[in-house]
C-alpha cells in the first residue's frame, strides 16, 4: 500500500511544479461563471426599436412617452435596472424596414395617421409593432414591454377622463418565428472556426516549430511568403471544413432551417472565409510567439470562451453588463454571429451585412500582417 | 577539379559570443568533407550559414558558385540539406515525404516519381514506399532523410550529424548509403560530426573545428602523419607526482600530453625510443606506472594534437549528463 502513496506524491509534486496546469483548471470555470453568468442573468434592456409616427396627438405622445421610460429589471438578488427600449426616430415605414433588416433596430413601432384622431372619436386605436423574430429572446421581451405600456396609457386616460380608450396593439412578426436553437447556430458555426483554428492552425505549427520542419523549409527554395501563405491559406481550409460541417449538422440533426439561396450561401462563405482568415492569422502569431508551447495551449480555450460568450451567440447582446458589452464591440466573433444570423433568417443582401464585413475585412487585415511579421521573425 | 564550397573569412558572432571565427576553407567537388569539433565548437553555425539559414556577420562564401549573401535562392537550389532534427512528416508515407519536397524544389511531374522510386530503391526502402513513416525505425527514418535531400538532384549535400542517435548497426548501413550516394550521385558531401569513427570511415578530408575556429584540414591519414614521430603512448599509472608530470611536459621527446583519470597519452616524436625514458622519469620522481601501450595515432589523438583536449572528454561530459537528468527522472 506503500507504493501508492508515492505514486501519489510524484504526481503532486509535477502538480505543484506547473503552476500554469493548476491556473489554467481555475480559469476556465472561472471564466464560465462569470461569462455565463452575466450573459443570461442581465435582463434585456435598451432593445433598439424604430417608431415610425404619423399621428402627433396626446395619446401617441403619452403611449410613446412611457415606451421612453419603461423600466425593465433583472431578477435576483442583485436587481439592477434600466430602460427596456431605445427609441429611434424613424421617417417612414421604408427606412424603418431597411433598419431591421439590418439588424439595427429589433422592432418597428407603427402609429398610422389615423390613432389619435379614432381614439378621441370613441374608435380602436390600432399600434402595430412588428417584431424580428429572428432574435426570439428580445422579441419575446419587447412585445412584453409594448403591451404593458398599452395598459398604462389607457389606466392613465382613464383615470384622468373616466373613459377608457379602446387602444389596441397589433404584434406582427416580421419574419418567420425562429427556434432559440436556431438563434444559437451561428455562434456555433463561428466557435468551430475558432476551435479548428486553435487545433488545425496554432497546434500543428507549434508541433513544425519544434521539430524545426519551420526552418528545414529555409533550406529549400520556397519564399518566406510562400510559406506564411501556405500555412494560412491550410488553416482557412480546415476552419472553411469544419464550420460547413457544422453548418450541415446544424440543419441536418438540429432543426436548423436557414433561408439562403444561392447568394445567400456564397455571401456566408464569403464571411466565413474572412472570420477564418483572421482568427487562424491571431492565433498563428500566437503560436509563433509564444514563450512556451504550454502557454498557447492553456490560453487557447479561455480565449475560446471570451470569444464566444461575448459574441452574442447565446444571448441577445441587449441583456449583457456595460463591461462585457465593450468587449462585444471588438470582438471580431460578434460581427460574424451577426452577419451569419442575417444571411441565414432574414436572407440579407451584401449592403446589409456590409457593415460586419468591413470590421472583420479591417480585423484581418491587420492579424494578416501581424502574423506575417510574427512568423517571419520566427523563421 | 571544380571547387564546391569556398569560404571565405566567415564570421557569426551573436553578442559577445564569436561562434564561427574567421574560417577560410575550401572543398572540392570530390570530397567527403567532415567538419570535426565537440558540441558547441561552431560547426552547426557554420553549416546554417552555408545553408542561407543564417546569415554571415562577416565575411562569405560560395556554394555551388553562388554567393550565400546575394544568391541565396541559388544557392538552396543547388544543395540538399539533411538536419540535425527529424523534420519527417510521420503522419504520411514515405513516398509523400518525397513528393512534397520534390515539389518545394519544382522537379517536373514527369521526373518526380522516376527520381523517387530510383532513391528509395538506393536506401532499400522501395517495399515500404506507401507505409506511413510513423511506422519506420530509427535507422529507416534517416535513410529516408537522406534521400529525400536528393530528389532535386543537388551538387553539394550538408549533413549535420546524421547518425546521431542511432545504433552502431544502422550507422555502419547510413555510412554504407552515404559512400554508395557519393559514388553514385557524383555529389559533394559535407558533414559536421563529433564522432571520430565517423570522420575516418566517411570523410576523405577533415577539418578541425574548436572555439569556432578551423584549427586543421587534411584527410585523415595526412593530419595523422603531421603529428611529429607520428606514436602515441598511453601509460597507465597508479600515482603520478604533479612534479613528474611537468617534467615530462618539458622534456624535448614528448610533444604533447593529456592526464585522464589514471591514464597519459602522450604523442611522442619516437615512441619506442620515449617508453623507457618516461618509466625513468616517472619512477624517478616518486611515481608509479602500471602499463604502458604504444599505438598509432588516432583522430582523437590528431584532435588532442591540435586543441589540447580530448575530443572525447566533452562526450563523456554529454554522457554523464545524461545519465544525471536521467536518474534525477527517476527519483
Amino acid at each position: 500500500m506503500k507504493g501508492a502513496i508515492w505514486v501519489c506524491e510524484r504526481d503532486l509534486r509535477k502538480f505543484v511544479r506547473q503552476p500554469f496546469v493548476m491556473m489554467s483548471a481555475l480559469v476556465a470555470p472561472f471564466l464560465m461563471l462569470v461569462l455565463l453568468g452575466n450573459a443570461f442573468g442581465g435582463s434585456i434592456t435598451h432593445v433598439p426599436v424604430a417608431v415610425v409616427r404619423y399621428s402627433q396627438g396626446k395619446y401617441s405622445s403619452a403611449y410613446l412617452d412611457i415606451l421612453r421610460t419603461e423600466q425593465s429589471c433583472a431578477l435576483g438578488g442583485r436587481v439592477s435596472c434600466g430602460n427596456t427600449f431605445h427609441l429611434i426616430d424613424a421617417p417612414d415605414l421604408e427606412t424603418a424596414e431597411q433598419m431591421l433588416k439590418q439588424g439595427n433596430v429589433k422592432a418597428i413601432v407603427y402609429i398610422p395617421n389615423t390613432f389619435d384622431g379614432t381614439l378621441s372619436n370613441d374608435g380602436n386605436g390600432i399600434v402595430t409593432i412588428y417584431l424580428d423574430n429572428t432574435d426570439p429572446l428580445s422579441a419575446q421581451a419587447a412585445s412584453g414591454g409594448f403591451t404593458n405600456a398599452a395598459n398604462q396609457v389607457s389606466a392613465q386616460i382613464q383615470a384622468g377622463t373616466g373613459h377608457q380608450p379602446n387602444l389596441e396593439i397589433d404584434l406582427a412578426d416580421f419574419y418567420r418565428r425562429v427556434e432559440y436553437v436556431e438563434f444559437m447556430a451561428p455562434g456555433s458555426i463561428v466557435q468551430s472556426i475558432f476551435v479548428a483554428s486553435i487545433i488545425g492552425g496554432g497546434i500543428s505549427i507549434l508541433f513544425d516549430k519544434q521539430r524545426v520542419v519551420i526552418e528545414g523549409y529555409l533550406t529549400t527554395p520556397l519564399k518566406q511568403y510562400e510559406i506564411v501563405v501556405g500555412v494560412l491559406l491550410a488553416g482557412v481550409v480546415k476552419a472553411l471544413f469544419s464550420s460547413l460541417t457544422m453548418l450541415f449538422l446544424a440543419m441536418a440533426i438540429a432543426g436548423v432551417r436557414p433561408m439562403t439561396g444561392v447568394t445567400g450561401f456564397l455571401l456566408m462563405l464569403f464571411t466565413i472565409f474572412l472570420t477564418g482568415l483572421g482568427v487562424i492569422s491571431m492565433m498563428t502569431a500566437f503560436a509563433v510567439r509564444a514563450p512556451a508551447p504550454e502557454v498557447y495551449q492553456f490560453s487557447a480555450f479561455p480565449i475560446n470562451l471570451v470569444l464566444y460568450f461575448t459574441s452574442g451567440a447565446i444571448y441577445p447582446i441587449e441583456g449583457f453588463p456595460e463591461w462585457m458589452r465593450r468587449i462585444t464591440v471588438v470582438n471580431p466573433e460578434a460581427y460574424a454571429v451577426h452577419a451569419l444570423r442575417l444571411i441565414m433568417y432574414k436572407g440579407a443582401n451584401l449592403a446589409a451585412i456590409a457593415g460586419d464585413l468591413a470590421f472583420l475585412a479591417v480585423f484581418t487585415g491587420i492579424m494578416v500582417i501581424i502574423a506575417t511579421l510574427a512568423f517571419k521573425r520566427a523563421l | 577539379m571544380s571547387i564546391a564550397v569556398q569560404i571565405s573569412n566567415l564570421t557569426k558572432r551573436f553578442g559577445n559570443l564569436v561562434a564561427v571565427d574567421r574560417i577560410n576553407l575550401d572543398i572540392q567537388s570530390d570530397e567527403i568533407f567532415g567538419l570535426l569539433g565537440p558540441n558547441g565548437s561552431g560547426k552547426t553555425t557554420l553549416i546554417r550559414m552555408l545553408t542561407t539559414i543564417l546569415q554571415p556577420t562577416d565575411g562569405t562564401a560560395k556554394v555551388a558558385g553562388y554567393d550565400i549573401r546575394k544568391n541565396p535562392t541559388e544557392v538552396r537550389e543547388s544543395i540538399g540539406v539533411v538536419s540535425q532534427a527529424m523534420t519527417l512528416d510521420i503522419e504520411l508515407t514515405a513516398w509523400e515525404n518525397m513528393d512534397l519536397y520534390a515539389k518545394y524544389y519544382n522537379v517536373p511531374r514527369e521526373i518526380r516519381s522516376t527520381r523517387i522510386r530510383e532513391l528509395l530503391k538506393v536506401v532499400g526502402l522501395a517495399e515500404r514506399a506507401n507505409f506511413t513513416v510513423g511506422s519506420f525505425s530509427g535507422g529507416m527514418k534517416r535513410r529516408l532523410e537522406l534521400i529525400r535531400s536528393l530528389v532535386h538532384h543537388p551538387k553539394i549535400l550538408f549533413l549535420d550529424e546524421p547518425t546521431t542517435g542511432l545504433d552502431p548497426q544502422a550507422r555502419n548501413a547510413v555510412w554504407e548509403y552515404l559512400k554508395k550516394i557519393h559514388k553514385e550521385e557524383q555529389i559533394t558531401m559535407v558533414i559536421t560530426t563529433h564522432y571520430l569513427d565517423e570522420a575516418e570511415v566517411l570523410c576523405n578530408k577533415v577539418g578541425i573545428v574548436d572555439f569556432g575556429k578551423l584549427v586543421e584540414v587534411g584527410t585523415p591519414n595526412e593530419l595523422k602523419r603531421k603529428i611529429m614521430g607520428g606514436d602515441v603512448v598511453e601509460a597507465e599509472f597508479s600515482t603520478l607526482p604533479d612534479e613528474a608530470f611537468n617534467e615530462l611536459e618539458s622534456s624535448d621527446f614528448v610533444v604533447k600530453l593529456n592526464k585522464r583519470d589514471n591514464t597519459l597519452t602522450i604523442l611522442a616524436k619516437n615512441g619506442a625510443e620515449a617508453v623507457p625514458k618516461i618509466i625513468e622519469l616517472v619512477n624517478a620522481k616518486g611515481g608509479k606506472i602500471r602499463s604502458v601501450t604504444l599505438r598509432e595515432p588516432t583522430l582523437d589523438d590528431v584532435f588532442l594534437h591540435y586543441t589540447g583536449r580530448s575530443i572525447r572528454e566533452d562526450t563523456v561530459v554529454t554522457k554523464k549528463k545524461f545519465v544525471s537528468t536521467w536518474a534525477a527522472m527517476r527519483r
